[in-house]
C-alpha cells in the first residue's frame, strides 16, 4: 500500500495537483462532489426500485435513465477522487476509512457489472421476470445501496482520522 | 408483479431505517476542524524543516523544536493565501513561532495552527481564533 501511495504522490497527476495553485484541492474536491452526487442520486432511485419501490413505474424506464447518469457520476468520482488522494497519498497509508472506501466500491462496481450482465436485466421491457428474478434484482439492488452508502460516509469520513 | 406490496413497502423502510442508523452511528471523530485538538491554546518556537507547502487540504510546514519535528498544520490553502502565506515560503532553518492547538494524542506532535510569526510578521491564518 505505501509502495503504491508513493507512487500516486509521484505520478504527474499527483504534481499537477499540488502545482497548479491554491484553490486546485478546492475544485477538485468539488467536482468529486458533483460525481458523487449524480452517481448516489441516480442509483438511489433505481436500487429502490430493484428492491420494490414505485412498482407501477416500468423497471426499464427508470434503469434507461438511471444508469448512465449514475455511470457519468462514477467516472467523474473516480477521476477527480485519484487527483484527491494522489495530492498527498501517503499521509493515508493506515486510514482505516480508505481501507474500507477502495473495497465497498470495488464491490459495488462488480456488483453493477453482475446486474447487467444478468438473465433478468436483459430481459427487462421484453417479458414479466419471474419471482426469482426480482428477487436477485432486489438482492443486487438492496447490495449496490449498502456499497454506496458505506463508501461515501467512509469517504467522508477519511477527512477526520 | 403486485404479489406483496406491503411487504415490499415493509422492506423498502426498514433498508431505509436501517441505513439511517447507520449513517447517524458512526462516531464523531476529528482531525478536521479544532476537535481532534487540545482546548487550550499552546506556542512553540523552532527551525524550519521543511518550508510552507500549499498542497492538498491545508497548508502545511514542519518545523524542529530541539530534536522533535512538527507537523505544523495551517489553514486551506485559500485561506493560507490570503493571510499572505506562499508555497515555498520561509527557508529550511529560519525561525519561527507557531501558535496553536496542539493534537490531543500527546504522542502526535502535531499543531493545528492559528497564528504563525516569522521575522518580525504574522500570518494570522485564523484571525478569529486565540
Amino acid at each position: 500500500m505505501r509502495e503504491l501511495a508513493v507512487w500516486l504522490q509521484a505520478s504527474p497527476l499527483g504534481t499537477l495537483m499540488r502545482d497548479a495553485g491554491p484553490w486546485t484541492y478546492a475544485f477538485v474536491n468539488l467536482a468529486h462532489i458533483f460525481g458523487i452526487a449524480a452517481l448516489f442520486g441516480a442509483i438511489l432511485i433505481l436500487d429502490l426500485r430493484l428492491i420494490g419501490a414505485w412498482r407501477r413505474t416500468p423497471l426499464a424506464a427508470i434503469a434507461a435513465v438511471a444508469s448512465p447518469v449514475a455511470a457519468c457520476g462514477l467516472a467523474l468520482a473516480a477521476t477527480t477522487g485519484a487527483g484527491l488522494l494522489a495530492t498527498r497519498a501517503t499521509e493515508y497509508v493506515g486510514n482505516p476509512f480508505l481501507y474500507v472506501k477502495l473495497p465497498v466500491i470495488a464491490v459495488g462496481v462488480a456488483n453493477a457489472i453482475l446486474l447487467r450482465r444478468s438473465g433478468a436485466w436483459r430481459a427487462l421491457g421484453s417479458r414479466d421476470l419471474s419471482l426469482g428474478e426480482r428477487r436477485q434484482l432486489a438482492w443486487m439492488g438492496g447490495t449496490s445501496l449498502v456499497c454506496w452508502l458505506t463508501a461515501i460516509a467512509a469517504g467522508r469520513l477519511i477527512a477526520y482520522w | 408483479m403486485n404479489s406483496h406490496p406491503s411487504n415490499h413497502r415493509r422492506a423498502v423502510v426498514g433498508g431505509a431505517v436501517l441505513l439511517a442508523a447507520f449513517l447517524f452511528a458512526v462516531p464523531a471523530i476529528a482531525h478536521h476542524g479544532w476537535g481532534g485538538y487540545a482546548q487550550k491554546t499552546s506556542e512553540i518556537s523552532g527551525t524550519v524543516e521543511s518550508p510552507v507547502s500549499m498542497a492538498g487540504p491545508h497548508a502545511t510546514m514542519r518545523v524542529k523544536v530541539e530534536n522533535q519535528v512538527w507537523d505544523v498544520v495551517l489553514a486551506p490553502p485559500t485561506r493560507a493565501q490570503q493571510a499572505g502565506l506562499k508555497d515555498g515560503m520561509i527557508a529550511v532553518g529560519e525561525k519561527v513561532t507557531v501558535h496553536g492547538n496542539r493534537h490531543s494524542d500527546p504522542k502526535k506532535f502535531e499543531m493545528k495552527t492559528s497564528r504563525l510569526t516569522w521575522n518580525g510578521k504574522v500570518f494570522n491564518v485564523y484571525p478569529d481564533r486565540d
